[in-house]
This record gives structure tokens, C-alpha cells and sequence, in this order.
């Protein structure tokens, strides 16, 4: 009962009218931030907290909470729209959002997309209310050996992004590994691949990495004809048919589900909750072969999972004090500079800003579908302009999202580099999405498996030592021997070179 | 016509080739403590070799006619693809030399007027926009500094 009434109590204090128009702000910055390329939630929580100096800390922290999970949608807009991803969590919305756009269903997928988002978000936030204490001290209990177990499972799934054929996903899904080894050796800090470069050291950029991949390699694709013969996406509709929310309630439901639990692992970020959500959803698909085609499954899913990751994240931050991601360590930072310290004791001695901010979770994910539903028809004008002066506008931005992540005409060159890549990878009908899944996963797997390594003086039996690593072991294994089993089952040339570029 | 395939697979045996070779060579592949900088990309440069090597043998046991694998895009293709590649390079090694302003404004010139074919107002209109108007933009409000030009008469112009 203690819940409820101090749950009350959080509204009470999120529902002023201060409050509201905090959250209505955040909401609206965050979607155009989502939408501008370049500039992430983490910088544009960044660029807020100087603002938040003048302010309570309920209102500052109203204020970035629900700037971040405003980001989390407005990234979808240019993903389904331009197949440009604000974000890096919207990468995946590409394959189907942007297929469903073409189609003219481009307003039933940010519909769609805006529904999810609404769902999945409000569904972490009941669980950072009810299950935030069982749930992180289970989190908790993961040391590398668990951690390097959880990734192999993630890392796994790529069988699921394979098409029709597991030894091109494979091979992806490695060369994406490969690129994240690129930079300083997250242990030993020695440079690796990085030819004497500077600008190599930290690493290759994510973003410029994802923009060559998805966005200039599509337009690389597209000049092979005119441009004044391009069709360009259409909208003919807004409304969802009741097939489209019928074909969507399991993935906003399994979504939730993905993006809460995997929001409470430090470390992951939502990308990788997405791109997980999508798999799940080509799984559990009857028509696993039609994904990348417009399904809205592969736009429901993902969005709804990287919402609810945005929302469950915060679950380890409020709980424990753990930042989860680049973004929450901001938003934590902005605690600090009011004078608090996330935790468990912020709902002891603070319990009224602790309320009042999961309070607004509820009101921030209202006033962001009330947001976004009417501006969909806004945003989708976009497709009336040719595609002659759109390309050339989504070259700038793309030009533009790559130079500003480090403020480096490198990362320009390495999104060229990557469009090239990506052009030529579609031509030879390799699936992209694994190499971006791996990518993510690829340092945080070098490590676990390295620190666990270091633990047991270099015995592989530690990882035979832990029940949960056994049992995630085990799943992964399944899940890449499944398509192995089909093939000798059906017979069908799963194992083949013919698949489907993802 | 299965050749592109085989190429296509050797680069990756190449690429699977480099990674082994540097990572046992220029790099620790074990140490006291455990596994070291090598470990890893040894063992990802030796199982993308595997795969690339079976993919190999697949494509070259198909017949002939079965696949034809990628075409080459028409002569006009080709050239919009290697401008817009050419472009952005062009964009990425000036940019730091005549500023954000300036390069962006040539590079939507040449998109939106040449490749993309609008008219001289049009085009103008949105270079404008998306050279000035955003370097102004972001550097004022949002706090992303964009390259100003390092050769003194530009800058002098204030590009």
C-alpha cells in the first residue's frame, strides 16, 4: 500500500502546473533532437542541464527525464520517413519502417511506432514502481562470467537477422565484432587497428558507422537510376486497420517486456534492446521471410522495446545509483549538481523527488503520444518533397550527424567508407543489421570474456561454474544450432549463400 | 557468372588473413594474467577465414546459370555513384581548410543543381539553409561548434 500512496503522492507533485509544462518541454526538445541526426540524448541532456541550474530539482530532473525518452521517438521519425536513423536505436526501424513508408503506410507506422512507445514506456515505469528492488538485486548477482554468458545469447540471435542464409549473418555478425576491436584494448590499453591514427583510438564511431551502413548506402543504391524517376515513400493513411493493431499486440507486449529487462543491465544500451525486439519478432513471425519488407511487427517491436529500455533503464539509477548508459550517467550527473544522490536512500531522505519524477514518467509518456499522433501528419509532408531536393537535405544532415558526434571530418570519411561497404554488401544480398548488432556488443563481450578469463588464470571451465551462464550458454547454443536442424529437417537451403540483405 | 561471388569471398579471406596476421604479430596474445590485446581478433580473423572459406566452396560448386550475382548498374548509374562518393570526400578533406560554411554550400550546389537537376533559385535557397543557416543554428543554440575556415582570408569573411 506504502506504493500506491507514494505513488499519489509523485502525482501530485508531477501534475503541477509547472511540472507539466516541464515535461510537455522535454517532451517536444526530445523529439527533435531525435530527429536531428548527431546530436544524441546524452549531448541533449548535456545542453539542458546548464538551463535546470535555475530550477527546483523535481522540475530539472521532469525536465531531462522526459527530453531522454522524447529522443527515444523522434528518432523513429526520420528512420521510417528518410531510412536515416536519428538514433542508433532506430537503426532497425529502417528495415520495415522505411519498406512501410514506400508503401504509403508511413503515418500507420509512426502511429504504430508512437502507440508502442506510449506502451512500452508506461510498462517500465510499473515496473520501476513494483519490481525495481527483486529485479535489480537479481541484476546484481552478475559478475563477467554471467555478463560474457548474456551477450553470447545476444550476439546469438544474429541467426535470427541471417534471411535465408546463416553463413553470410554469421560472417556479418563477425566482421562487426572485428570493427569493434578497432581502438584501445579495453584491458591492456594497447592500440589495435589503429594504423598510428589518432582519431582511431577511441575507437571507430558508432553513429558515422550506421549512417554509411543505412543511409548513404540506400542513396548510393537509389542513384543507380534518376533521380527524377525515384518514387518516393507515400502516406495515404494515419489510422492503423484493425489487422495493424491486431499484428501488433504481441510485439508491443513482448517489446515491453525485452526493452524493461534488458534497461536494467548495465552497460546495454537500447540499440541493442531494439535490435533484440526485432529478432524476437522475426522468431516468433509465421512469415519470418517478409521481414524487411514493411511488416509492422519489425516497427511495433523494436519501438516499443527501445521506449521501455529508456524508462527501465533508469530503474538501476534510482535503486542503486547506477547509470546504465552515457545518457542516465548525465542525468545522474544533473542529481548530484541539485545535491542528490541516486539510490536507495534518495527514497528515504528525498522521497518526494523520487515520486515526483516516476510520477512524471506516467504524464511524460501520456503527453508524448498526445504529441506525437497530431504531428505525425506534420512530419510525413516531408515525403512530398522531390527526391532531387531531399537527398541533397539528407546528405547535409548525414554529413552533419557524422561531424558532430567528436567534432571530426574523420568520422565524414568513415561514413563514406561504410556507405561504399553497405552498397556493395546489399549487392551481394549480405544482411547489415547483424554487423550493427555485434558492433554494440562486440566491446562489452572482449571484456567480459577477457575479465573472466583473468579470474580463472585462463580456464574455460568458469563458465561451467555458474548456473545462470550455463543456462545462457545453452540457450545461445540453441539458437544458433536451430538453423542447422531446420536445414536437415526440411532440407531447405538454409545454410546456403541466397539470402535476404536485412 | 559466379566469379563476383568468389571475389567477394577472397576479400573476405584477405580481410581474415590481415586480422590473424596483426593480431599475432603486433599484438599480445597471451599473458600471465590471461588472454591479451591479440586473443580476441586472432580468434575472430580465424573463424570469418572458416566461413569465408565455405562460402567459397558453395559458390564455386554451383553451376553457372544458377546465380548471377550482382549487376553492374547502367553508365549514368555509375557516374551519380561516383560523384556523390567523390563529393563527400571532397567534403571531408576541405572541410576543416574552407570551413563547415563554405564546403557544405559548394556540396548542396553540386547535389542539388547537378545531380539532382532544380533550379538556380531553389538550389540557392536551400544551400543557403542548410551552409549558413545551420552553422549559425547549431553553433548558437545548440552548442555544436562547427569547423570555421583555417585559410585566413576566409576566415577573414567570417566562413
Amino acid at each position: 500500500m506504502d506504493v500506491i500512496q507514494n505513488l499519489l503522492m509523485g502525482f501530485s507533485i508531477a501534475l503541477t502546473a509547472q511540472n507539466l509544462l516541464l515535461a510537455f518541454i522535454g517532451s517536444l526538445l526530445g523529439t527533435l533532437i531525435g530527429v536531428l541526426p548527431g546530436i544524441g540524448p546524452a549531448a541533449g541532456c548535456a545542453m539542458l542541464i546548464p538551463l535546470t541550474f535555475q530550477m527546483g530539482p523535481t522540475g530539472a530532473i521532469i525536465l531531462l527525464t522526459s527530453l531522454f525518452y522524447g529522443t527515444q521517438y523522434g528518432g523513429t521519425i526520420t528512420s521510417v520517413l528518410m531510412n536515416v536513423p536519428g538514433e542508433a536505436a532506430s537503426a532497425i526501424t529502417c528495415l520495415d519502417g522505411y519498406a512501410m513508408a514506400k508503401q504509403g503506410r508511413a503515418g500507420v507506422a509512426l502511429s504504430i511506432a508512437a502507440i508502442g512507445s506510449f506502451i512500452g514506456g508506461t510498462f517500465a515505469t510499473i515496473a520501476l514502481v513494483f519490481a525495481a528492488g527483486p529485479l535489480t538485486r537479481w541484476a546484481l548477482e552478475f559478475g563477467p562470467v554471467e555478463f560474457f554468458a548474456l551477450i553470447m545469447l545476444g550476439i546469438s540471435l544474429v541467426s535470427g537477422l541471417a534471411g535465408k542464409s546463416l553463413i553470410k549473418a554469421l560472417m556479418m555478425g563477425i566482421f562487426g565484432l572485428a570493427l569493434a576491436m578497432i581502438g584501445i584494448d579495453p584491458i591492456r590499453g594497447s592500440p589495435r587497428f589503429t594504423f598510428d591514427r589518432v582519431d582511431l583510438m577511441d575507437g571507430i564511431g558508432f553513429v558515422p558507422v550506421i549512417m554509411g551502413l543505412f543511409g548513404l548506402a540506400e542513396i548510393l543504391e537509389n542513384a543507380e537510376r534518376p533521380f527524377a524517376q525515384m518514387v518516393l515513400a507515400r502516406m495515404s493513411t494515419l489510422i492503423p486497420t484493425r489487422q495493424d493493431i491486431r499484428d501488433s499486440v504481441g510485439p508491443i507486449l513482448r517489446g515491453s517486456f525485452i526493452g524493461t529487462a534488458l534497461g536494467l543491465v548495465p552497460g546495454i544500451t537500447n540499440s541493442a534492446s531494439s535490435f533484440l525486439a526485432y529478432v524476437a519478432e522475426k522468431k516468433a513471425s509465421k512469415h519470418p521471410e517478409l521481414f524487411g519488407t514493411g511488416m509492422i511487427a519489425g516497427v511495433a517491436g523494436p519501438e516499443t522495446a527501445n521506449n521501455a529500455h529508456a524508462n527501465g533503464a533508469l530503474i538501476p539509477l534510482f535503486t542503486l545509483g547506477i547509470p546504465s548508459s552515457p545518457t542516465i550517467a548525465v542525468i545522474m550527473g544533473a542529481f548530484m549538481m541539485h545535491g542528490l544522490i541516486p539510490g536507495p536512500l534518495l527514497f528515504k531522505e528525498h522521497a518526494d523527488v523520487a515520486w515526483g519524477v516516476i510520477a512524471s514518467f506516467y504524464v511524460g509518456n501520456v503527453i508524448l503520444l498526445i504529441l506525437n499522433l497530431p504531428l505525425i501528419g506534420i512530419w510525413v509532408k516531408i515525403l512530398k518533397i522531390p527526391y532531387g531536393i531531399l537527398c541533397g537535405i539528407i546528405m547535409a544532415f548525414m554529413i552533419l550527424g557524422a561531424y558532430s558526434v567528436s567534432n571530426s571530418a574523420f568520422d565524414v570519411a568513415v561514413m563514406l567508407l561504410f556507405g561504399v561497404v553497405g552498397y556493395l554488401l546489399r549487392k551481394f544480398d549480405f544482411p547489415l543489421a547483424p554487423i550493427v548488432l555485434t558492433l554494440i556488443l562486440g566491446p562489452l563481450m572482449e571484456r567480459s570474456l577477457r575479465q573472466s578469463l583473468e579470474i580463472s588464470q585462463g580456464s574455460f571451465g568458469i563458465f561451467f561454474s555458474s548456473p545462470i551462464a550455463v543456462v545462457l550458454l545453452a540457450l545461445a547454443v540453441l539458437f544458433l544450432i536451430a538453423p542447422a536442424f531446420k536445414f536437415f529437417r526440411k532440407g531447405k537451403v538454409v545454410m546456403s549463400g541466397d539470402g535476404e540483405a536485412a | 557468372m559466379h566469379w563476383k561471388h568468389q571475389i567477394a569471398a577472397l576479400c573476405f579471406l584477405a580481410f581474415s588473413a590481415y586480422l590473424m596476421w596483426d593480431s599475432w604479430n603486433n599484438m599480445e596474445y597471451y599473458t600471465p594474467l590471461g588472454p591479451g590485446a591479440g586473443f580476441f581478433p586472432f580468434w575472430l580473423g580465424a573463424l570469418l577465414g572458416g566461413l569465408g572459406i565455405v562460402w567459397l566452396v558453395q559458390v564455386s560448386r554451383r553451376s553457372g546459370n544458377t546465380e548471377e550475382g550482382p549487376s553492374l548498374p547502367p553508365r549514368g548509374g555509375i557516374v551519380r555513384i561516383l560523384s556523390i562518393i567523390v563529393s563527400v570526400a571532397a567534403v571531408s578533406a576541405l572541410m576543416d581548410l574552407l570551413g563547415f560554411q563554405l564546403t557544405m554550400f559548394l556540396f548542396m550546389i553540386f547535389m542539388l543543381m547537378i545531380l539532382g537537376r532544380q533550379t538556380i533559385w531553389t538550389t540557392l535557397i536551400i544551400a543557403l539553409v542548410c551552409s549558413v543557416g545551420v552553422y549559425h543554428v547549431f553553433g548558437r543554440y545548440l552548442d555544436v561548434q562547427l569547423p570555421a575556415a583555417s585559410l585566413a582570408f576566409l576566415a577573414r569573411l567570417g566562413l
